[in-house]
């Protein structure tokens, strides 16, 4: 059934009163230590001081409280200077009728803005606030690199946190204890050091600190729930699924989407170890599940729906299945479930790869093709067919064996289905060197190269100025030790993302990443170093 | 004294009336005003193939069979009345075109199309609308005879004849729908 709306509950909003009082003690505790410097002595003593206090921090912690959580909602698309999408622009079109989908599956009852964050980084997030306003923003990367399912998929998600009532809270908690991170941000961005030292800043980050505490109160469950509510509206598992997985390799928007406002998006901005891990602490402490689960429980959707459509086709055709041969579904490039075939049928399937969604009988989840022991064979036998010569390694995202192939001149390693290349690092420089010689850069590969630049560049500032890592990427195996690969820009001076082994100096590129980096290098495209820190 | 306690009671029950009763029109407005979505939806749709139609017909030389297989369906569905028929007619309409969509796959041309593209995403975007517009529908039917069945409203709606409303079948179900546990843990 997609989800109507009309059976979901909503919460009770008592951690919002939770909030208040927090914001309330920080006052009263801050006003307390400069009375407590300024009059020491007995008039402190008195119970009328007290009373005085208590009532004037409660009276700055309602304007505080009013001020940032009434009107949270224009406050997070002023900040992030998001748009509403342009109806004359295909994409954006498609956003905002499917936004209009989901106020027909509401009945109206709510009113939904949507909004585009101009950033090419990979992100979505939702926010809502006391005097009724709701918002779903997706960042102009995003929206351009996903189909349509995975988009409902995405707005699915984000609509539940909204109708149920927990993004109302974790806008308040953002708003109210986030201003001060974001503001802190802006300073150590503009870097004047100076104002490192001012007891403002101190303040500031006083109250940032304890605002972390509100993390406990924002639990881990609410993604599991809205990850089941967008797959029972979408009834597509697997566009989410392929959704998260994206999201978790590249880049999230950190930098970009000011802190503070990470527990409103759909995955961190900041990929952390501590999102990433179970156990009793990360569950207290942490507002994101691993993607690792969620991308768990969403195959077995997968799996569960497929039974499902197995019935279904068996009660349509009458005739019982027949259990001598292993049955498969397989998701078609249409993004439909197909099926039921043998294994023989799928062989006749042109567009099966490794990389394709199948389930069978047995397994418990959805998987990729590559996975079952059986349709492996097919793709060997592909290989062979095409009179290749194997090269002794396995393709870290189908593992499938690799062949080796020339290139430019010289010998390189290839997977005949992802299009991913792996070279020895020693022949890196010859390749460059010959660019052009026997492929020329394509109009096609010189737009790819600088917008990966462009992006690349903005996320290669921050990680400077925060002096932060990559964080938790899922790292590639090395095809030839298996270790996991180091994930990196090929220089400082070539900012295309690639995976190196170090032990045994090997470069993976991923499909057209060996071409841009070619290209960038043929064109002289360079990071602009006089871009500087936009806010 | 007695005659006091009687009127209360009597005018208790008059409120209990009255807030029942208004309960019960509250849910049959509701059933109805969702009914006029669906039809929104509907009619939408009902406009966009005539254009979609003229627009690949010269692409789709070789499948005029299956555009005349659309035209005649949506015929059919314009000229249909009341939720049975109506529905019967609908899921015609969504069948035919749901082969139309599958048969432009194979004309690259008209992928490359812009105007092509954006009719089928306004039609893409018409579809889902009419599902979800369906299942409120649907839900919400099943809201309002649930009200009219249950102890003690079920005594004012016989007392007022509330009709019950019909359901809007949806076709036979081609997506896989899975199932899903809102109350799920870790
Ligand atoms: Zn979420
Ligand atoms: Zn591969
Ligand atoms: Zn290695």
């Amino acid at each position: 059934m997609p989800l109507t709306f009309i059976d979901i509950e909503r919460q009770k909003n008592w951690r919002i009163v939770l909030f208040f009082l927090v914001l309330m003690a920080l006052y009263l505790l801050a006003a307390a230590l400069f009375f407590a410097a300024l009059l020491p002595g007995p008039l402190s003593a008195e119970p009328r001081f007290w009373v005085f206090l208590v009532i004037a921090a409660a009276l700055t912690a309602s304007i505080h409280f009013w001020f940032s959580a009434s009107n949270a909602v224009d406050t997070v698309v002023r900040r992030l200077n998001a748009q509403p999408p342009d109806l004359k622009d295909d994409v954006h079109r498609m956003f905002a009728n499917i936004i209009q989908e989901l106020h027909v599956v509401t009945g109206a009852k709510r009113n939904i803005r949507c909004a585009v964050i101009p950033s090419l980084s990979l992100n979505a997030l939702a926010a809502a606030d006391l005097k009724g306003n709701a918002v779903i923003a997706i960042t102009e990367g995003l929206l351009s690199r996903l189909s349509r399912p995975q988009v409902e998929a995405v707005v699915a998600h984000e609509a539940h946190h909204i109708l149920s009532g927990d993004c109302l809270e974790t806008t308040v908690a953002a708003s109210i204890f986030g201003t001060f991170s974001s503001a802190m941000e802006k300073v150590r961005y503009s870097s004047s050091n100076r104002l490192f030292a001012s007891p403002a800043f101190l303040l500031a980050w006083v109250l940032l600190q304890l605002g972390y505490l509100v993390n406990l109160f924002i639990s881990r469950e609410r993604e599991y729930r809205a990850d089941a509510a967008a797959v029972r509206m979408t009834r597509n598992p697997l566009a989410l699924a392929e959704t998260l997985h994206f999201l978790s390799r590249g880049w999230r928007g950190a930098g970009f989407i000011g802190s503070g406002f990470e527990m409103l998006c759909i995955v961190n901005p900041v990929a952390t170890t501590l999102d990433e891990t179970e156990g009793f602490l990360p569950d207290l402490l942490s507002t994101h599940p691993p993607i690792k689960k969620r991308l768990e429980i969403l195959l077995q959707m997968a799996r569960v729906s497929i039974t499902e459509l197995d019935a279904n086709a068996e009660r349509r055709s009458g005739r019982k299945g027949t259990d001598a041969q292993e049955r498969y579904f397989v998701m078609s490039p249409a993004r439909l479930w197909q099926g039921p075939f043998t294994a023989g049928e799928l062989d006749a399937l042109p567009w099966l790869s490794p990389l394709t969604w199948v389930a069978n009988g047995k397994g418990k989840t959805a998987e990729r093709a590559w996975k079952d022991p059986l349709l492996n064979t097919i793709f060997l036998r592909r290989l062979a067919g095409d009179g290749r010569i194997e090269s002794g390694f396995t393709c870290p995202v189908c593992k499938q064996p690799l062949v080796t192939a020339a290139y430019e001149g010289t010998q390189i390693v290839q997977c005949g289905f992802c299009a991913g290349t792996l070279v020895e690092n020693g022949r890196i420089p010859r390749i460059i060197a010959r660019t052009g010689r026997e492929r020329p850069c394509t109009e096609r590969l010189n737009a790819l190269a600088r917008s990966v630049l462009q992006q690349n560049q903005a996320r290669n500032i921050y990680r400077k100025v925060a002096a932060r890592g990559a964080g938790q990427v899922p790292l590639l195996p090395c095809p030839k030790c298996k270790n996991p690969m180091f994930r990196g820009f090929y220089s400082t001076a070539h900012l295309i993302e690639v995976d190196r082994c170090s032990n045994c100096g090997l470069t993976w590129f991923d499909q057209d990443e060996l071409e841009m980096l070619q290209c960038l290098i043929e064109n002289r495209l360079l990071p602009d170093i006089t871009v500087a820190v936009k806010d | 004294m007695a005659g006091w306690i009687i009127l209360g009671i009597f005018v208790l029950g008059i409120l209990w009336l009255i807030v029942i009763y208004n309960g019960l029109i509250a849910k049959r407005n509701d059933v109805q005003g969702s009914w006029k979505q669906i039809d929104v939806q509907l009619n939408r749709r009902h406009d966009l193939i005539p254009n979609l139609v003229s627009t690949v017909k010269g692409a789709l030389e070789f499948e005029q069979d299956t555009l005349e297989k659309v035209i005649s369906a949506r015929a059919k569905a314009v000229g249909a009345t009341g939720p049975q028929s109506k529905a019967e007619a609908e899921n015609m309409l969504t069948q035919a075109l749901g082969k139309l969509f599958a048969v432009m796959e194979n004309y690259p041309d008209l992928k490359s199309n812009q105007n092509v593209m954006q009719l089928q995403e306004e039609l893409t975007s018409t579809e889902n609308r009419i599902a979800f517009a369906r299942q409120l529908y649907n839900d919400l039917v099943a809201n309002y005879r649930t009200a009219l069945q249950v102890f003690p409203s079920n005594f004012v709606s016989s007392m007022f004849n509330f009709r019950t409303e019909e359901y809007f079948e949806a076709p036979a179900e081609t997506k896989a729908v899975p199932a899903v546990n809102l109350s799920i843990r870790k």
